[in-house]
């Protein structure tokens, strides 16, 4: 298995290995967007009772994937800050839903597996899924080539897979058998750190005879967590009849939850991390749970930026989200750049880590750093360094590309394979001159699909 | 430090927009920054961002020629300090008017050049040929170009030539002696019209005319010279730094001194004069100096891989072949220049074929 480029970088602020439970809100907000989701249809009227596991609304987009309804309430539609409010909330135990009928085509082409499939669903775990190759949201009803697990995950301080797995390791197992039941003869790949190890051995055991498990081994090392990576680096080529499924541990832990026990998906495992953060932790919410009460204790005084995802890949949330949506793996706070050092670029270094090793933290072991959103230097002309092309994971020229987006020649930026990029952010991380080269692709890509629409 | 903070605040509005001084933007600018780690924050993902800057990059050059400079301080006297001083200030004030008359921001890349121009002069050259060579070099070498980052050629260099062709006697018949022990020349100012200390050739001179200096001479940099040229075992301390620290490239290192050494060997067996051994070959003249701070100057060099080989091998060899075939004494000079020129074209042929693999990547 051949992987290039990457880099892991450390920082202080990483979530204890605990998963903590938060109070009982008192109302939810479940934003009606998420990143890949629009529940744009809705199922339920203002003012409307609603019953813990009822759909609130649809994604029309996305094989109408649902918004449930995580405790029963009373709904509001906040229309205007595009979320829907639960009030008056009960705190039932989860019963145990029927399962729906699925629809009769369904049934009749896929039998027993279509059945299983729908429930998914329906049920909310459906939504764990993605295609390897571009991120979306596979048919539920389509065949798949192989199928992806993913314990690990890279970006910094989002939910850790690991974690969830130990935690709940029978829940996990079972979670595979479940997946494979849905499968033919499709094999499924569990993405380890280490493969030689008692535990993973352990989980092997668990589902042998159950599942057709082949374990693959992955350095710790960002971004090969990445779905598209890993799809290429196991040389399973893009194939829109058969793509690849991928999931990673929530997912399987979803499956589990729905098709074993027929509950509906309605918490997670999300983590709250970053410099900003006070005890970095990993907490069991549902979707909808107030940002501020979730924050309450947790932030640290002075300004913090607060980034739904991780601090590479991540969106900054401002005020006017105000519960988790659906998709959140983890927040990550990170205090505001206020105090400017002085004779920065003259110290020795020994506390902050680069990948270049022009400081002197270079002579000691790897040390998380505490980070902040500063861009620690000035924009400048590139030099050229090459820094952008050693990190970048799936070898395009990030200086090329740049040079080409400034020279407004989209022809070629095609031709360098724009398309390629997977906006990990490590070219623009490393970058000495500061150029925000991952934003600057976001863009160009977006102008380029636009022209291609035309 | 709060005093320093409050006048740059109290400035601030002056230099803005609409103020009285807001031609001299970049100027202040600049020096707030050199100060005061910039305020800019992060807009987008990712959130966080690497320590390194393009400041911290060239001090690392700047740090790395420390050994150099106090080795020709002591060979070479204070003089050397002067020709640093004009050098900083007829470059500065080259590249403070261009940023200004742009409307760009002052680039630290001049503090690199106004070093390492004077140290590839004679030791004794006269103060104002300092001073119109780093002139002509910025002014031509770089901001003709549109400033730093889109320079093809390594500004020094471009002075240095320049200097060479316009005043060919005094770039090349007097060199100073270095001083002696235990003092050297630390407490002097020599220039080359104190008569008794100048000789009028330097090693590689010499070997022409079929002479050798000592290796271990060489070594340490008691020979005539250029002013940071002489003493390779400063120039190797200040390379291994650059280095480590992966300022420079590690690939146009090893490609130019391998294909030099490769090619010397050969030379030594094959020619039918006799010319000094590899190892003096390396260790005279200005090839090392040139390789780890010239070379690899990240932006007149490549910026891909196999290029980078390709270039140092480029480079390596036409020093060699200059030194032996032709009948000059030095080349680097016209070597690094040339791996100049072909920079572009060689990242632009395996830019081509990375492009062709890339084209059916999925
Ligand atoms: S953001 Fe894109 S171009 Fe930059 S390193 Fe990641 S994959 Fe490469
Ligand atoms: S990291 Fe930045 S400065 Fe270096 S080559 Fe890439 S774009 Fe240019």
């Amino acid at each position: 298995m051949k992987l290039c480029g990457g880099y892991d970088i450390k920082m202080a602020g990483r979530p204890a290995v605990e998963i903590e439970s938060p109070v009982e809100p008192k109302e939810l907000f479940l934003p009606r967007f998420s990143c890949r989701f629009r529940f744009s249809e809705l199922c339920i009227g203002d003012g409307q009772h609603v019953r813990r596991g009822q759909v609130l609304a649809r994604d029309p987009g996305n094989h109408g994937v649902p918004l449930l309804a995580p405790r029963d309430g009373t709904a509001h539609l906040d229309l205007e800050k595009e979320h829907i409010v639960l009030r008056g909330l009960s705190a039932n135990p989860p019963e145990a839903l029927e399962t729906p009928e699925a629809p009769a085509h369904i049934s009749r082409e896929l039998g027993s597996v279509g059945m299983k499939r729908y429930k998914l669903l329906t049920l909310g775990a459906w939504q764990y899924m993605f295609t390897a190759h571009n991120g979306a949201l596979p048919d539920p009803f389509g065949s798949p080539q192989a199928v992806l697990v993913s314990t690990l995950r890279l970006d910094p301080f989002l939910a850790r897979g690991d974690i969830q797995m130990k935690t709940m390791l029978s829940n996990f197992t079972r979670g595979l058998e479940q997946l494979q039941s849905l499968l033919e003869y499709q094999p499924i790949y569990l993405v380890l750190p280490k493969v030689a190890t008692a535990f993973a051995e352990q989980v092997r055991e668990a589902v042998r005879g159950y599942a057709y498990i082949k374990p693959v081994q992955v350095p710790l090392r960002y971004p090969f967590d990445h779905f598209k990576i890993l799809a290429k680096a196991l040389g399973l080529s893009h194939d829109d009849e058969h793509p690849t499924w991928a999931l990673r541990v929530g997912g399987i832990l979803a499956m589990d939850r729905s098709l074993t026990m027929s509950l509906p998906c309605d918490t997670k495992v999300i983590s709250i991390g970053g410099s900003g953060a006070i005890a970095p932790t990993h907490l069991t919410v549902m979707p909808g749970y107030p940002i501020k009460e979730l924050l309450s204790a947790r932030i640290a005084a002075g300004p913090v930026r607060i980034i739904n995802g991780g601090a590479l890949t991540g969106q900054a949330i401002g005020p006017e989200q105000l519960g988790i949506d659906v998709e959140c793996a983890g927040l990550t706070l990170l205090s505001e750049h206020v105090n400017r050092e002085f004779l920065g670029f003259v110290r020795p270094g020994s506390d902050r880590r680069s990948y270049s090793r022009c400081f002197l933290s270079a002579l000691r072991r790897p040390m998380p750093e505490r980070m902040t959103t500063a861009v620690r230097g000035e924009r400048r002309p590139c030099v050229a360094c090459g820094f952008c092309e050693e990190v970048c994971p799936v070898g395009i020229m990030p200086h090329l590309l740049h040079k080409l987006i400034y020279q407004n020649d989209l022809d070629a930026v095609e031709r360098a394979r724009l398309d390629l990029c997977i906006a990990c952010g490590l070219c623009s991380f490393v970058c000495p001159s500061k150029i925000a080269l991952g934003e600057e692709f976001r863009q160009t890509a977006e102008t380029i699909r636009q022209e291609h629409q035309n | 430090m709060k005093i320093l903070t409050q006048l740059f605040n109290q400035a601030r509005s002056h230099f803005a927009e609409g103020g009285l001084f807001c031609r001299l933007h970049p100027l202040f600018a600049a020096t707030e920054n050199f100060f005061f780690a910039p305020s800019a924050r992060t807009m987008n993902a990712p959130f966080v961002r690497d320590p390194l800057d393009v400041k911290r990059f060239m001090s690392t050059v700047i740090i790395a020629l420390v050994p150099v400079l106090a080795v020709s301080l002591y060979c070479f006297g204070l003089r050397v300090l002067a020709m640093i001083a004009v050098s900083y200030a007829v470059g500065g004030m080259v590249e403070v008017l261009f940023a200004i008359v742009r409307k760009e921001e002052i680039n630290e890349g001049f503090l690199v050049t106004g070093l390492l121009f004077p140290l590839i002069l004679p030791p004794g050259l006269p103060l104002w040929m300092v001073g119109v060579g780093v002139a002509f070099g910025v002014l031509v070498g770089k901001e003709l170009f549109g400033g730093t980052g889109r320079n093809l050629f390594n500004p020094a260099l471009v002075g240095r030539v320049f200097l060479g062709i316009a005043y060919p006697v005094a770039m090349s018949g007097n060199w100073l002696i270095p001083g002696s022990w235990p003092y050297g020349r630390i407490f002097q100012y020599a220039s080359s019209t104190t008569v008794d200390a100048v000789t009028t050739a330097t090693p590689l001179g010499l070997a022409k005319q079929g002479q050798f200096a000592g290796t271990f001479d060489l070594f340490v940099g008691l020979v005539p010279g250029s002013v940071g040229e002489t003493s390779a075992a400063a120039i190797l301390l200040g390379g291994i730094l650059l280095l480590l620290t992966r300022v420079a490239s590690w690939r146009i290192v090893v490609a130019t001194l391998g294909s030099f050494l490769a090619l010397e060997t050969l030379l030594f067996y094959v020619l039918p004069t006799p010319i000094p051994p590899p190892q003096w070959q390396l260790l005279a003249g200005g090839i090392l100096f040139g390789t780890f701070f010239m070379a690899t100057d990240p932006v007149t060099s490549p910026a891909t891989g196999p290029a980078k080989w390709a270039y140092g091998i480029i480079i390596g060899v036409t020093v060699g072949m200059i030194r032996h075939l032709t009948g000059y004494v030095e080349g680097v000079m016209f070597a690094i220049l040339l791996g100049n020129i072909v920079a572009p074209i060689l990242d632009e042929i395996t830019i081509s074929l990375r492009l062709r693999r890339l084209r059916n990547e999925k």
